[in-house]
């Protein structure tokens, strides 16, 4: 992660420009919480007299292996737990960590501290931890292809917040296609279409008629809840056979879906769920081992030097923003027929935003975007979970846990980012 | 490939067109029917917009009624946002309409200073008490609903293990959460079991289970996939939209699990899951909106305040529909009996939220 800042560097690299005191802040900080944690989850009354905490590990339903549940004493768990986040803050303020022995430390860190609120929170109680990490994967996948879009976009320059609404019309045409067809995959085809021709016009304003982009998004956004909006009014709800509730089956992989925990997770979804796993591994691979991917971040970091290689700089954006609709057409198809849902107004709720979170805090790589995803994913999962507990957190800072999550995550993990150097400056030939 | 874009393209531009033709709003319709009358009401929307599918929508619906019945002319202004209140009331006011009326308890500051500065003018408002002398309030005690829908999620349960969650803590919200919650209780202390509510406890109101949103289906059907997989068996969404993910939860369930739909009749709002929902607990706004411009058209006073309850039908339980064969007959029964005793008083509700009577 130690960087140093010339036009080549991947954006969004740390520049490792951290002061020699710093670590006595984040050490100390870090300590006081391992402490605050080891009193009030460790010592505090929830765990005491050996109150137990139980983690169900199977979804219900035809789980071939069933793993027993997870029973710990909540008290010690807890305490032990907090020790480690303890051990690690004293640890930063002794040693100077740089590099991947930071990260690691700091995740090591993270981990503890969230297993140890679980158990805290969960003493006396059971929580379904597989329910949590379906919960996860389930949130996260629109995030991820939203994500995916913005990294397609903002690597090659155009900046795109118009994902929400991609999300939108996506969800709409997918609901709306796919009923009166009776064919889920025209519905697929239909939803990444209607998110691509969004994306078609976020290009034509941004490189042909050099609109502000970030302005050029709001006004797509608006357009598009307005457009499905009305659409929805005047087809579906008079007639709600033009938005049934239709969703992909689960496909449930031989073998692996039968994995304790994972498996249900992660190979017992549908269709849209699995290509939005080839897609990050496409778009992953595309962007950093092939010839499209390394001009596709020359058109976003320089474009006068791609052109005078002979890039052809917008037409790449074109191109570019283009796909990136499609897959974010797809993210508003897994809201709809992805989730067995049928469509309503602004269904898609901000997530097109957090998605747009998630590639600035994955630091515009499709791997961190990813995790990033996840992150949010799962916390929401998990205040979800939390709700029912009566934990004396109360309910409206549960719902604020991701957020804070997530701040915490990029303060410690990610650090400075920087954006491609060309993003959202348009390209015009002097 | 090609013939789909076109298709895309085809409706945007037809929507476009139809969007170019429909500027006329239904209000601008002579009456049908009765004769026309010089009364005028008129309403403004809160920021769900006016096909919310609940209390604006329901509102609209009882100014339509009331124009049918009394030739009275109703129109409405939508509000986007929370600063449209005041000058949507003074435009209104300006228009001189006989009768304002404005939709949900978050007008209610904003209604009441018109009210102050405009002695003259005559005002309603849903889901708010009323402000005398010319502040006409509709209230709903939906607690008395809810305890119902607890007490028959109770009996129909068959896992011991009913869920609720709500879209805000708001009162409007929780009234329905604190009603569900004393149902089950009481059905527990009648028939000596323990079924569980999942999501909602009355005496720790902080930490309930809250979508945070009334559109976010997505985040429905997690929270409603959570509850299934706790065990629950009957679940109870309060988030407007949200709820619709609820429902979907259930569909996949196939069978296993129901729902009890808020506000409307789910089987009519939301018939695509009809076979899911068990009951809907119902909140008679239209009713209500009608009565009072009918009875204001007719040049009488509005008096005290309006308040739906079970006796006057203003809340209560939609039909089973499709979960009517389901329903034992003593259940059935034993809700009429609970019903009457609610209405009695025999039964007392505590819910903090209900709307004091006036």
């Amino acid at each position: 992660m130690s960087a140093t800042l010339t036009p080549t560097t991947a954006p969004g690299s740390a520049t490792a420009a951290a002061t020699d005191r710093g670590h006595w802040y984040v050490g100390g900080a870090m300590t006081l919480v391992g402490l605050y944690a080891l009193v009030a989850f460790g010592l505090g009354s929830r765990t005491d007299d050996g109150a137990k905490a139980v983690f169900n590990l199977n979804l219900l339903g035809d789980q071939a292996i069933k793993v027993p549940d997870l029973t710990v004493p909540a008290g010690p768990t807890a305490i032990a737990l907090s020790l480690v986040c303890v051990a690690v803050g004293v640890l930063r303020l002794a040693v100077r960590l740089t590099g991947s022995r930071r990260t690691a430390a700091t995740s090591a860190y993270l981990v503890a501290f969230v297993a140890a609120f679980l158990v805290w929170a969960t003493s006396g109680h059971s929580l379904n931890f597989t329910s949590v990490l379906n919960a996860t994967v389930l949130a996260a996948t629109p995030l991820i292809l939203g994500a995916l879009c913005g990294v397609l976009c903002e690597r090659s320059g155009v900046i795109n917040v118009a994902i929400e609404g991609q999300f939108l019309v996506g969800a709409f045409a997918a609901s709306f296609f796919a009923s009166v067809s009776g064919s889920l995959w025209a519905g697929l085809v239909a939803g990444c279409l209607a998110g691509g021709l969004l994306g078609a016009m976020l290009a034509v304003f941004a490189n042909r008629y050099l609109v502000q982009q970030v302005v050029l998004g709001v006004v797509i956004n608006l357009f598009a809840a307005g457009l499905t909006g009305f659409l929805y009014e005047r087809l579906m709800q008079a007639n709600p056979e033009y938005n049934k509730t239709m969703a992909f089956s689960a496909i449930r992989i031989p073998v692996l879906s039968d994995l304790p925990v994972v498996g249900p997770v992660l190979f017992g979804q549908n269709a849209v769920f699995y290509l939005t796993v080839i897609l990050i591994a496409v778009v992953q691979i595309g962007l950093f081992h092939t010839r499209w991917g390394l001009r596709t971040r020359a058109v976003g970091e320089h474009p006068t030097a791609a052109d005078t290689v002979g890039i052809k700089v917008v037409a790449m954006r074109y191109r570019n923003v283009i796909l990136g609709g499609l897959i974010a057409g797809l993210g508003g198809v897994w809201l709809t027929i992805g989730l067995n849902i049928t469509f309503n107004k602004n269904m898609a709720a901000g997530q097109g935003f957090i998605a747009l979170a998630a590639l600035i805090f994955g630091r515009w790589s499709p791997l961190g975007a990813v995790s990033a995803a996840l992150l949010f994913g799962f916390a929401g999962g998990i205040s979800v979970s939390l709700q029912p507990l009566e934990t004396p957190v109360p309910t409206a800072f549960l719902s604020m846990t991701p957020y804070l999550a997530t701040i915490f995550a990029v303060a410690g993990l990610v650090g400075a980012v920087r954006a491609p150097a060309a993003d959202g400056i348009p390209y015009t030939k002097s | 490939m090609a013939k789909l874009m076109r298709l895309v393209a085809g409706v945007a531009g037809l929507s476009l067109f139809v969007a170019g033709c429909g500027s006329a709003p239904e209000e601008e319709e002579s009456g049908t029917g009765a004769k026309a009358s010089d009364f005028s009401a008129c309403m403004v929307t809160d920021t769900g917009g006016i096909d919310d599918r609940s209390f604006n929508a329901a509102s609209w619906a009882g100014m339509q009624a009331a124009k049918k019945s009394t030739g009275a002319e109703v129109q409405y202004v939508a509000s986007t946002s929370e600063n449209d209140y005041v000058p949507n009331i003074t435009r209104l006011i300006s228009q001189k309409c006989n009768l304002v009326v404005s939709v949900g308890g978050l007008m209610a500051e904003a209604t009441g200073q018109a009210a102050k500065a405009n002695a003259n003018q005559k005002f309603a408002i849903v889901d708010s008490g009323s402000v005398p002398p010319n502040v006409y309030g509709m209230e709903f005690n939906t607690a008395q609903s809810s305890f119902l829908a607890g007490y028959l999620a109770a009996g129909m349960s068959k896992s011991g293990k009913v869920a609720t969650f709500g879209g805000l803590p708001i009162p409007p919200v929780t009234i329905f959460m604190d009603g569900f919650y004393e149902g089950v209780q009481y059905y527990n202390k009648q028939k000596d079991k323990k079924v569980e509510v999942l999501g909602w406890n009355e005496a720790k109101p902080k930490s309930g289970s809250m979508a945070n949103s009334f559109t976010d289906q997505g985040a429905g059907k997690r929270i409603a996939g959570n509850f299934i997989q706790q065990g629950a068996d009957i679940i109870f969404p309060v988030a407007g939209g949200t709820g619709l993910g609820a429902a979907a939860a259930a569909k996949e369930s196939g069978g296993k699990v129901s729902v009890i739909w808020v506000d409307t009749d789910g089987c009519e709002s939301a018939s695509q899951y009809c076979d899911v929902f068990l009951t809907s607990v119902t909140k008679g706004i239209a009713g209500a909106v009608q009565t009072t411009i009918e009875t204001a058209a007719k040049g009488q006073q509005l008096t005290g305040s309006y308040l739906g309850t079970l006796e006057n039908g203003g809340t209560g339980l939609a039909p089973f529909h499709q979960f009517d064969g389901k329903v034992p007959a003593e259940l059935k029964a034993e809700l009429e009996k609970i019903k009457q005793d609610i209405i009695s008083g025999t039964i007392k509700i505590t819910s903090p939220n209900q709307p004091k009577s006036s």
